[in-house]
């Protein structure tokens, strides 16, 4: 059974009285400890299809099923529980709290959870260990690289152990350098820590590194 | 308390603005707590007034004296039980800095109308023994160190309450009267009673009587008892006014109910002004913040949880602006009967100080305004979605 199964989705946005068909009768499949690459052009609908395997956002029509949930029967609160237990979020621009250290940020996700203060430290610090920054964890953004911070990020969308990891152009705001050291770390989290790996990239590198890879145009998957 | 650090660093962070409005919530508290003190202040000082005694003036200004013959007149008045001067003396002790309020009376009938001067019997009568006697409150005997027997001078500043020969009158203290809150609540322990007679003689018979204290039998009637007096003296060349102890307080210290009122006005002006200001802050930092809120969400905080961090740190605002708002306003009622000229305008009120309920409400206040003015960005924050925040990147 696929942990990420999306059928038939349509998702339209409106923009004043306009329609926008983003995603057109979408079907797609990501089985467990896949990773998987989404490609395609800008405004082909790959960060939107991202967001609909995340929860973050609710298709017009069809079915979104991610580690065994409909998301669409899900209310708001519901959906915030899913997504802190069950997918981790990589961003472009690594959207890290500027006025949290490295290891308050990666222990922010564990806020939600009932574990103490010192187990909550415990989980960040191994979590920075993964990522091999835990000599950085009292260092705040601003004093950290562009590479660094994405590897700070991606310790956060791990700390929580979710099944699912997503990343929205993981890459796009680093050098080649970072790069690649940052595809090396989504490589081995997916399989050494067999997390099951949805990214959209722009990048034909990148999408290189991944087990397969979907090409999307115009909200249509063509391969 | 998890989130406090959270709340913290971000406060820390834009630490400019977090002073400057913490800074106009403090004004804002600080107005508030010394304003609604100096208006109880005066209420209590209202409240001790009693409903049985009228007083009565010149009618045109207190400037102004009544003859000495009025009292007979007045007790005549039906209703009227006893009539008793009373002038404020305005002495002074050594320096303008020792001002108490000091009262020249005619002992033994104004006591008898003020129950709330309580005397022991030896020493009410050696008080109206002794000429040049006076009884002090409990609060002049410890600010001067006063005990019985001891002898002191002092000088009037109102020239018609001087001696012609220039020195000034010598007292004796003949007892320290004491004060019972619970049954005359708005007794004042700070001044002092002397004879009216001593003044009298002193000044060579030239001082008349500021205000005559009419004692009424029934204070329903003190409306045409009040009338009647003032119908009296109406085409004399000394016509009168005459009004309840409350009423003249109020008039006297020109507190009466419009300045209160005035005073609230100006109190909710400045709170509204705080409040937007705050609030334009709040939505300021929320703002820059669009893309954190929409991270939190996604890392699965409920928009119920983002509202209630919004808030919290707007009333972490209030609780800083309202704890030093307390701080300052406490601290300036402390001190204004230290700073010169002010400290004349408040001994009118004996109990000046920031009261626990006074405090708690200002802090209440502050906690509200910061919430209040959280709102607005914390529903923005609640109804935005996700994609729309992180879309601002």
């Amino acid at each position: 059974m696929p942990v990420v199964d999306v059928q038939n989705v349509i998702k339209k946005y409106y923009r004043d009285s306009q329609e926008i068909l983003v995603l057109n009768g979408i079907d797609f499949q990501v089985e467990e400890g896949d990773f998987v690459a989404l490609i395609g052009p800008s405004g082909s609908g790959k960060t939107t299809l991202l967001n609909l395997i995340a929860g973050i956002d609710q298709p017009t029509a069809g079915s979104v099923r991610v580690a065994g949930t409909e998301l669409a029967r899900l209310n708001e609160s519901q959906l915030a529980r899913w997504r802190s237990e069950n997918v981790g979020f990589i961003f472009q621009f690594y959207n890290l709290i500027p006025v949290l250290t490295a290891l308050e940020n990666v222990e922010l996700p564990l806020l939600l959870t009932p574990l103490s203060r010192k187990e909550r430290r415990e989980r960040a610090l191994t979590a920075l260990n993964v990522v091999s920054l835990s000599d950085r964890a009292s260092h705040y953004p601003r004093q950290l690289s562009g590479g660094q911070e994405q590897r700070v990020a991606i310790a956060r969308a791990i700390v929580t152990d979710p099944p699912v990891l997503v990343a929205d152009e993981p890459t796009g705001d680093l050098d080649a350098k970072s790069a690649e050291e940052i595809l090396a770390l989504i490589e081995t989290l997916n399989q050494e820590f067999k997390k099951t790996i949805v990214m959209v990239t722009h990048d034909p590198r990148a999408a290189q590194r991944a087990k397969h890879r979907k090409h999307l145009d115009k909200g249509v998957l063509t391969a | 308390m998890k989130y406090l650090p959270y709340l913290l660093r971000h406060l820390r962070h834009n630490w400019v603005r977090t002073s400057s409005t913490v800074l106009g919530m403090a004004f804002c508290i600080f107005l508030f707590c010394t304003l609604s003190t100096l208006i109880a202040a005066v209420d209590w000082s209202l409240k001790s007034a009693k409903a049985s005694i009228l007083v009565t003036r010149h009618a045109v200004s207190l400037v102004f004296t009544l003859p000495i013959a009025y009292r007979e007149r007045i007790a005549a008045v039906p209703g009227a039980r006893a009539v008793s001067p009373s002038n404020w003396f305005g002495g002074v002790y050594k320096d303008m800095k020792n001002f108490f309020p000091s009262f020249a009376v005619d002992a033994e009938t104004y006591l008898r109308m003020h129950p709330e001067f309580i005397l022991k019997d030896p020493v009410k009568e050696a008080f109206l023994r002794e000429t040049r006697g006076c009884v002090i409150g409990k609060d002049v005997a410890d600010r001067f160190g006063w005990k019985t027997g001891d002898l002191f001078q002092m000088e009037s500043f109102i020239p018609p309450y001087r001696k012609t020969n220039r020195e000034p009158f010598e007292f004796m203290v003949c007892g320290v009267y004491d004060t019972d809150e619970i049954r005359y609540p708005g007794s004042f322990a700070g001044l002092m009673l002397f004879h009216f007679k001593y003044l009298y003689e002193g000044t060579s018979q030239r001082c008349g009587i500021a205000t005559y204290h009419v004692e009424i039998e029934d204070p329903e009637k003190a409306g045409v008892v009040s009338k009647t007096i003032d119908d009296l003296f109406e085409n004399s060349d000394t016509p009168t006014k005459t009004e309840t102890e409350s009423a003249f307080r109020a008039g006297f210290i020109s507190l009466g109910g419009n300045l209160a009122l005035l005073l609230w006005f100006i109190s909710l002006a400045v709170i509204f002004s705080i409040l937007l200001v705050t609030a334009n802050t709040m939505i300021m930092a929320i703002r820059e913040r669009k893309v954190e809120i929409g991270v939190l969400k996604t890392l699965g905080f409920t928009n119920l949880k983002v509202l209630s961090l919004v808030l919290a740190e707007a009333a972490f605002l209030g609780v800083l602006g309202g704890a030093l708002g307390i701080f300052l306003s406490s601290g300036m009622i402390r001190a204004l009967p230290k700073i010169p000229f002010l400290s004349d305008a408040v001994r009118g009120f004996p109990f000046l100080h920031l009261s626990w309920e006074g405090a708690g409400q200002g802090f209440g206040l502050a906690v509200l305004i910061g919430i209040a003015a959280g709102l607005v960005p914390a529903l923005i924050s609640f109804r935005a979605r996700i994609t729309a925040l992180l879309r601002q990147v």
